[in-house]
């Protein structure tokens, strides 16, 4: 039997419940220069919730290319929750980009950092992180990163990560529908503690289970 | 050295001792010289004596064992950071940083702490950096400060300081820290409430920039740390070095070098809208953050060598400031020749007559050293180099020439340089007495001319320097005669190129605002109610009252004005010599701009004090030194520990500032016949023959080469009263073989020189040649930086359909108003078309 070659692409017309419909591909077979992503974008849709197995890199892959490519992974998910987000998280409402009551964070996405709505701060973090993210600048090749580079994640991960602390303690609904649905807080958790990118202290989300404790600490 | 003649004079002390001490002096060369001169020199000299006295004994002063380097020892320049009016708030951001520590549940000493403990203590931190509240960012920036510091509070001596600090801001910049602080940087720049507090207090004190301040210091830490390199440093550690040199040599996320921000805080600050800005902060960050990026004197030197190669040309013969270090200060006012030389060879060598011994040291230096340079022994007779000089040439010389006495190399301390033009000109001369006409632009055919001129034509040749500029310029030309088939190839982005791309637009506010803060710092300036006031961030809230205090704060102020001028001096020649390197024109750009902002009085205005006391000025007080403030057992504070400055007998930043200066000056006025002139109309002469009683070699060769720019202006009464100083530069200054710079007619030299051909046909017109190179500099910068100035030069779209093709949107008020538009401009002009076919009309 002659196998059809397959093809992984979604063609014009086909329906949402056939997106993406094509068998996984080995990582050792992908051969293009977005393998990585091709490679995190096929775990997650095998299963968002097996966190463990979708951080797993692939042997001998490079760290840094592996972390930035997860993190475009993040930046592109987390739109899913901004468009959440927009329909409960008013300018007016949610005037200050607040996590727990404490802290009012500055929106860094700026020439010079200002105090926006927490629904602004959530886009244009965003926007901001995928500008630096696709910047020819600092990014200009996917398969090796320079370590300058690489320590500009950090402070991406820091501002995104509040996106995810606005939500979870002033839209909880939201929250946990975008939650359950994509297991992203969760699996970015997962993320930033794996590779050191935050400190749990800065995690004020309790997503993990050993963490639990931390929400009291917090409050 | 040869001040032992001169130890015996009485009271005043002055260096020459009279003309009765001379006579006494055991010295041969001085007998020789009086017996010589006769009487009337000899009153001549004792009124001179009389004159210098006046300025107070000078031979008191040691030779100054400084050694010029690209900054003072690291814990110096940590220690110069802080002014003493800030040392509460060392105690403050401790007390910050160990709020954080308890708030994250640590009760660890930092050194005890594993690796990840201090990555979580950083990185809650610098997620409180990004806090909206000032006051909650102020903590949490007070804390980073405090571990950039060191963590000195949980430390005994100066040593683990050091290491720790040096370990924290490697630690920082992985954390990510740098972009973080710069973005709140310009938060604080931008905006911040100080600016309103500030304008309505009349007194700006430290308290209105305690945000800036906590910012600039950490990120001048971090650069200071990272520019130290040691051989002993981890791979690692080298590799995060050189990303962080990287990054800040590339734009920061708002397309703005750090540098350029940093020069734009100086200029806002000088226009009066930003009055709180701590200036001294600023501007050491600036010079430091230069100063890693550009790189230092090694790595100009390397950056030279290789341009050089790239050119096609050999490596400069020797380094000025390597060269410098190993020469010996004359003893102000500086001794002649003859002694200098027997301090160095010993006194038996043998003497010419006084009317030689000049001369001849500098030919017999100038052979020797030409012999060290060349392997054949044609050189041995090639004392005739010099046209309209008697021939010396020793084989046929009838006077009994001594033995070439052997020099170790070290006759002369510079290789003499030969202009090409200078052989131009010889050649021409040669030409017109021995052949009788002119050829242009012929440098080979050597027919007619006899042989003595062919040997001086060899040693010229042998001498012959071209420097980068030369070749930078001819390229130039180049380019604009050529602009399609010569085009310029892509500009290589080092970091020099990135800073003056980024510098460009406001340029000369940048100078300027420099200019001012400097003039701010001269220690001759009298404060006047409208000039800025560089001190808001050393005056403390409440005035002192106590003497004591008032003493501190008054050393507090000096010691500010000083570091400032020590900064702002070395930014400015790191600038020059950086963009020099870069492109020629880059440099002269800004160098008119700082000569248009009056940097050469300004520069003749500092010097315009009692040098000596400037450069041995004691204002530190090392008890309030960082760390030794914040260390073991504090001292009270009395008098007494304020008298206790540091040992040095000088001031280490008042050198450096003093030879930058003088660096400066050099670099403006080299081979620009208009400055020089201003040099001599600011009668910068007595300022400079008084700069020269510092003992020190390498000020001293700087400030000579002033003084042998402008001697042929000062006229003969000038040359001869001050011929020990004409005698200091021949032993100290490099020679140009052909240049008559001490005796040369002052009408037909500089133009010679001046690499503008034009100007040549006038040289006395000094504004013409400022607007010759000011028309090159302006193409030159039109051309790489404004690339729509070229558009002139591309094809231009003639045909008649795709002209009236090209979609043109006009306005809305042209719209309603055409028909007088067409009324006017096309119905009631006339033109006359048959004027266009005229001949001559169109050339």
């Amino acid at each position: 039997m002659t196998e059809a070659p397959i093809i992984r692409r979604n063609r014009p017309g086909t329906k949402q419940a056939d997106f993406y419909g094509w068998p996984d591909e080995l990582f050792e077979e992908m051969d293009s220069t977005l393998a990585v992503q091709q490679f995190i974008q096929q775990m997650v849709r095998r299963n968002p919730a097996a966190v463990d197995a979708i951080l797993t890199a692939p042997e001998q892959q490079d760290e840094g290319v592996w972390k930035y490519e997860h993190l475009r992974q993040f930046c592109m998910e987390l739109n899913g929750l901004a468009v959440k987000l927009q329909l409960g998280c008013q300018p007016d409402t949610c005037t200050q980009m607040t996590a727990t009551e404490q802290w009012i964070f500055l929106c860094a996405a700026h020439k010079t950092p200002k105090e926006c709505s927490a629904i602004d701060y959530t886009r244009h973090t965003l926007d901001g992180a995928a500008c630096l993210l696709n910047s020819n600048k600092y990014f200009p090749s996917r398969v090796s990163i320079r370590e300058s580079s690489v320590s500009k994640l950090g402070s991406v991960c820091r501002r995104v990560y509040r996106i995810f602390a606005h939500a979870y303690f002033h839209h909880r609904q939201l929250f946990d529908e975008f939650e359950s649905e994509t297991h992203l807080c969760r699996r970015f958790t997962t993320f930033v503690t794996k590779y050191g990118l935050m400190t749990k202290e800065n995690l004020n989300v309790p997503i993990l289970e050993d963490q639990a404790p931390a929400e009291e600490s917090e409050a | 050295m040869d001040t032992n003649g001169n130890d015996n004079a009485s009271g005043g002390g002055s260096s020459l001792g009279g003309g009765v001490d001379l006579a006494k002096s055991p010295g041969p060369g001085a007998g020789v010289e009086l017996g010589r001169r006769g009487l009337p020199k000899l009153r001549e000299i004792i009124i001179r004596n009389r004159e210098d006295s006046e300025c107070g004994p000078s031979d008191d002063i040691p030779e100054l064992d400084f050694v010029y380097a690209d900054a003072d020892s690291l814990e110096r320049e940590v220690s110069e950071l802080y002014s003493f009016t800030e040392l509460p708030e060392f105690a403050l951001n401790q007390q910050h940083y160990s709020d954080a520590v308890s708030e994250l549940g640590l009760d660890v000493r930092w050194p005890d702490m594993s690796e990840a403990q201090r990555t979580a203590v950083l990185l809650s931190l610098v997620d409180k950096v990004e806090l909206a509240r000032r006051d909650d960012r102020l903590r949490a920036s007070r804390a980073i400060l405090y571990i950039s510091q060191g963590c000195w509070g949980d430390l005994h001596t100066p040593e683990e300081v050091q290491s720790w600090a040096r370990r924290n801001a490697l630690l920082l910049y992985k954390c990510g820290v740098l972009p973080v602080l710069i973005d709140i940087l310009n938060l604080e720049i931008e905006s911040g409430t100080a600016p309103v507090t500030a304008v309505r207090k009349l007194a700006v004190s430290v308290a209105d920039s305690s945000d800036l301040r906590v910012l600039l210091s950490v990120l001048y830490l971090m650069v200071e740390q990272m520019r130290h390199v040691r051989d002993s440093d981890p791979p690692e550690e080298v590799r995060l070095r050189d990303a962080f040199t990287q990054e800040l040599g590339q734009p920061q996320d708002t397309g703005e070098l750090l540098a350029v921000s940093l020069l734009g805080m100086v200029s806002r600050f000088c226009s009066g809208a930003a009055p709180h800005f701590p200036m001294k902060k600023v501007l050491l960050l600036t010079w430091k953050v230069l100063l890693l990026t550009l790189g230092g004197s090694d790595q100009l030197r390397r950056l030279r060598t290789a341009a050089r190669a790239a050119a096609g040309l050999p490596d400069v013969p020797e380094d000025t400031v390597e060269r410098t270090r190993t020469m010996r200060a004359s003893s102000p006012p500086p001794a002649p020749v003859e002694q200098l030389v027997d301090a160095v060879f010993g006194p038996q060598r043998p003497r010419f007559t006084r009317s030689k011994v000049v001369n001849g040291d500098a030919m017999d230096a100038m052979n020797d050293s030409t012999d060290v340079a060349e392997e054949g022994g044609k050189s041995t007779e090639t004392g005739s180099g010099q046209p309209g000089q008697p021939d010396r040439s020793p084989p046929r010389c009838d006077s009994p020439r001594p033995e070439t006495p052997v020099h170790h190399g070290r006759a002369l301390p510079w290789k003499p340089k030969v202009h090409r033009r200078d052989i131009e000109e010889y050649l021409t001369v040669s030409r017109k007495k021995f052949v009788g006409f002119r050829l242009e632009d012929d440098l080979e055919s050597m027919a007619g001319l006899p042989q003595p001129i062919l040997e001086g034509r060899y040693i010229l040749d042998k001498h012959l320097y071209r420097s980068l500029a030369e070749v930078q310029v001819e390229r130039e030309e180049e380019i604009s005669a050529s602009p399609f088939s010569r085009p310029e190839q892509e500009v290589p982005q080092t970091p020099a190129e990135l800073l003056f791309a980024g510098m460009l637009p406001n340029l000369p506010q940048y100078m300027i605002a420099l200019l001012k803060v400097l003039l701010a710092a001269a220690p001759t300036s009298k404060t006047k109610s409208d000039s800025i006031n560089i001190l808001a961030d050393t005056l403390p809230e409440e005035m002192p009252v106590s003497v004591l205090h008032s003493m501190k704060l008054g050393i507090d102020v000096n010691r500010q004005k000083e570091v400032i001028a020590k900064a702002v001096s070395a930014v400015l020649l790191l600038l020059l010599k950086h963009l020099k390197l870069n492109h020629v024109y880059q440099f002269e750009f800004v160098s008119q701009h700082l000569v248009f902002a009056n940097c050469i009085p300004l520069v003749l205005k500092f010097f315009n004090q009692d040098t000596v006391q400037y450069v041995t000025a004691k204002n530190s007080i090392s008890a309030l030194d960082f760390p030794r403030c914040v260390l073991g057992p504090q001292v009270d504070l009395t008098s007494e520990t304020l008298q206790l400055g540091d040992e040095q007998p000088y001031c280490w930043r008042n050198v450096f500032t003093s030879i930058n200066l003088l660096r400066i000056l050099n670099k403006l006025c080299k081979w620009k016949h208009s400055r020089i002139m201003m040099l001599v109309v600011f009668k910068s002469a007595p300022i400079l023959k008084r700069s020269l009683r510092v003992k020190h070699a390498m000020m001293q060769v700087y400030t000579l080469k002033l003084l042998k720019m402008q001697t042929k202006y000062l006229g003969r009464q000038w040359r001869k009263s001050n011929m020990r100083t004409v005698s200091a530069i021949y032993s100290k200054v490099r020679h140009r073989l052909v240049d008559d710079w001490a005796f040369g007619n002052d009408l037909k030299s500089p133009g010679f020189y001046a690499y503008c051909k034009e100007v040549d046909a006038r040289p006395w017109d000094y504004e013409a040649e400022e607007r010759a190179l000011r028309s090159k500099v302006d193409h030159f910068i039109a051309r790489r930086y404004s690339p729509e100035s070229l558009e002139e030069l591309e094809p231009v779209d003639v045909s008649l359909s795709s002209v009236l093709a090209t979609p043109l949107e006009l306005t809305p008020a042209f719209k309603a108003n055409y028909r007088r538009w067409l009324e006017r401009e096309v119905f009631q002009q006339s033109t006359d078309w048959d004027k266009l076919i005229e001949p001559g009309y169109m050339g």
